[in-house]
């Protein structure tokens, strides 16, 4: 395919998306907003996964930004759109601090300190309920946008294709190259003067604050945050399933595992009501062993050998 | 000449150095242990039983680490997969939990067998994060399925015995729970023995330090791997018998003692069993310190986090002045 037809592709997919209100119903356009949201939430996660560092924090940063988002509106009158963006900030901070400590020692201290960091944040957010409503968490006085279900809509599509952009920016920059050369051999990069500790923390922010982007859209969009609606260890095994069933280390797999399983899962709601979690965690086992490179990776191969 | 000697008189400073510095460890535990005894007798006592709890659960788990170089992110679920099956005999047959532990070392052993066949064995050869990844996938799928069968709903036995109870002066405590100090120390023991003086053991120590020069003296690297693995989900699936008798289990009740288990390792360093009591000993009495203090007791499950940060911030210093 040349690289025409292909943005015309593109483009044609992009309208076709950003008219859906005036075609769809309320469920399509619910449905493609938590698919949506999931998709950026796999992106961000396999982005840093492309440097060697496994984080299992998606649900803590998400949260952090849905209390930042949340807090910052309830406190301070902000904008809420601004305090999506604040939510970025806080989340990127928070990343910022804790790697500086935790990326000193990486691969399996840096997975496990992630593994922990929902629960961590979810007791801290719980633990201080003069600020954060405790227990019950803070419920807005109206979602953003008043509940009008285009404008959501609209937003959630431009966060998904920023997501997007950045993933493919992100591979094209500089940070991607250092980042896969010390995936590839940290000893190597190290010596070819590659600052390997601070591009890490670079690239933990970075995604850490897509994250916190994501949560607070999400906060803004339900008008409330709990500790544990906002922390749930479903925010880190979506995203985490998408990506390893799509494909990881590139940017089509996340968005194509998200749109799959983002499907798939409405139908598995109504046939294992309860428990239907099973299947993802069968979904990254097998993946893992069967398919390594994903469905996209599959696809492209069987393209590839055909061609 | 004067180099050589200056060597030598370097090492037996660092001998000096660490039997000053072990002896200096045990004063301050002891002196730890009077204070707390004096001040809060409950916090010494019952932190000594937690602390046993955590390393009975975190011994296999370095085991694991320290023989195939994995951190098994399933750890806790097999131990809430015992507790569950402990539950089901218990309610099924009436059989004594503390006697069901016997025929799960059996049961997880045989599920260890599998489950290495099956997943563990075809990722040794990859990166770490496929590792991890599996191996977590692995946790969500048992606790899914305890979740599917047993609903998410806790559950508890009664048994009469747990609540024994012993007064020292006026000041009265469990003494059940000491099963869980006579079961961390009896498997440390157990393990301890069976790395020097079984064959499998002894493979097992080889495999751990360099898995190459094993397999070039004639260990057969796979099957230690397979037997270390399913002997240490055997022993993580019979502790959930154990654990039941006194806490009420839920499916997401193993995924803490994985963390917990995993700082214990970090701290203890690569390998190193009988540190992790020691290691333990500082977690479970800090987080009963923390649980004692009124109105504060929330902060307590994020000690163990505040103790992984601490050897972070130390091992990565140790590195850099190496």
């Amino acid at each position: 395919m040349n690289k025409a037809v292909k943005s015309l592709i593109l483009l044609a997919v992009l309208v076709l998306l950003a008219a859906l209100p005036f075609y769809a119903g309320a469920y399509p356009l619910s449905l493609a907003n938590t698919i949506m949201i999931f998709m950026v939430l796999a992106l961000s996660w396999d982005m840093l996964l492309r440097s060697g560092q496994l984080s299992f924090g998606i649900a803590g940063f998400f949260g952090v930004g849905g209390y930042a988002a949340v807090l910052s509106q309830v406190f301070g009158g902000i904008n809420p759109l601004l305090t999506i963006l604040l939510a970025a900030l806080t989340a990127g901070l928070m990343a910022l601090i804790l790697g500086l400590v935790v990326l000193q020692l990486r691969g399996l201290y840096f997975a496990i300190v992630t593994l922990a960091l929902a629960e961590i944040f979810r007791v801290i957010v719980t633990n201080i309920p003069d600020l954060t409503g405790g227990h019950e968490g803070t419920i807005l006085k109206s979602a953003i946008f008043a509940g009008h279900t285009y404008k959501t809509y609209w937003l959630v599509l431009a966060i998904a294709v920023g997501g997007i952009v950045a993933s493919e920016v992100f591979q094209r920059s500089r940070l991607y190259f250092a980042l896969t050369s010390i995936r590839n051999d940290e000893l190597v990069a190290k010596s070819s003067g590659i600052n390997v500790f601070k591009y890490l923390v670079i690239a933990f922010s970075i995604t850490a604050a897509i994250q916190g982007l994501v949560g607070g859209a999400y906060a803004q969009i339900y008008g409330f945050v709990s500790p544990e609606g906002s922390f749930s260890v479903n925010f880190t095994l979506l995203p985490l399933a998408m990506a390893v069933f799509g494909g990881m280390s590139r940017t089509w797999g996340p968005v194509v595992g998200a749109v799959l399983l983002g499907l798939a899962s409405e139908i598995l709601k109504l046939y294992i009501p309860y428990g239907h979690l099973i299947v993802y965690g069968v979904i990254i086992v097998a993946a893992i062993l069967f398919l390594p490179e994903g469905v996209v990776g599959l696809i492209s191969k069987h393209v590839l050998r055909r061609s | 000449m004067r180099g050589a000697e200056k060597k030598r008189s370097g090492d037996l400073m660092t001998v000096q150095w660490l039997n000053k510095r072990r002896l200096a460890l045990a004063a301050l535990y002891l002196g730890l242990a009077v204070i707390l005894a004096w001040w809060r007798p409950y916090v010494l006592v019952e932190g000594v039983q937690r602390s046993c709890l955590y390393a009975m659960i975190a011994l296999p788990m370095a085991l694991i680490l320290g023989v195939l170089g994995i951190i098994n992110l399933a750890h806790g679920e097999f131990m809430m997969l015992g507790a569950y099956l402990a539950y089901w005999f218990n309610v099924r047959a009436g059989l004594d939990p503390l006697l069901a532990a016997l025929p799960l070392l059996l049961v997880f052993f045989i599920l260890g067998l599998a489950t290495y066949v099956s997943t563990i064995k075809h990722v040794l050869a990859a990166e770490e994060l496929i590792q991890l990844l599996l191996t977590f996938g692995l946790g969500l799928v048992i606790s899914q399925m305890v979740n599917l069968i047993w609903t998410s709903q806790p559950r508890k036995v009664q048994l009469d015995y747990v609540s024994a109870s012993a007064a020292v002066g006026g000041f009265s405590f469990g003494t059940f729970e000491f099963i869980y100090v006579g079961a961390a120390v009896l498997v440390l023991i157990g393990l301890l023995l069976f790395m020097k003086y079984t064959r499998t053991g002894q493979a097992a120590t080889a495999v751990g330090q360099n898995p190459r020069g094993a397999a070039l003296v004639g260990i057969d690297v796979d099957r230690t791997y397979l037997m270390v693995f399913s002997i240490s989900v055997a022993l993580v699936g019979a502790m959930g018998a154990l654990f039941m008798t006194r806490h009420s289990i839920f499916p997401a009740v193993g995924g803490s003692f994985t963390l917990k288990s995993f700082c214990l390792v970090a701290m203890a360093g690569m390998g190193n069993l009988s540190g992790i009591l020691w290691c333990s000993l500082i977690l479970g009495l800090a987080e009963n310190l923390v649980l004692s203090i009124r109105g504060y007791s929330g902060w307590a499950d994020i000690i163990f986090f505040a103790l992984i940060g601490l050897v972070i911030i130390i091992r990565s210093r140790q590195r850099q002045s190496t």
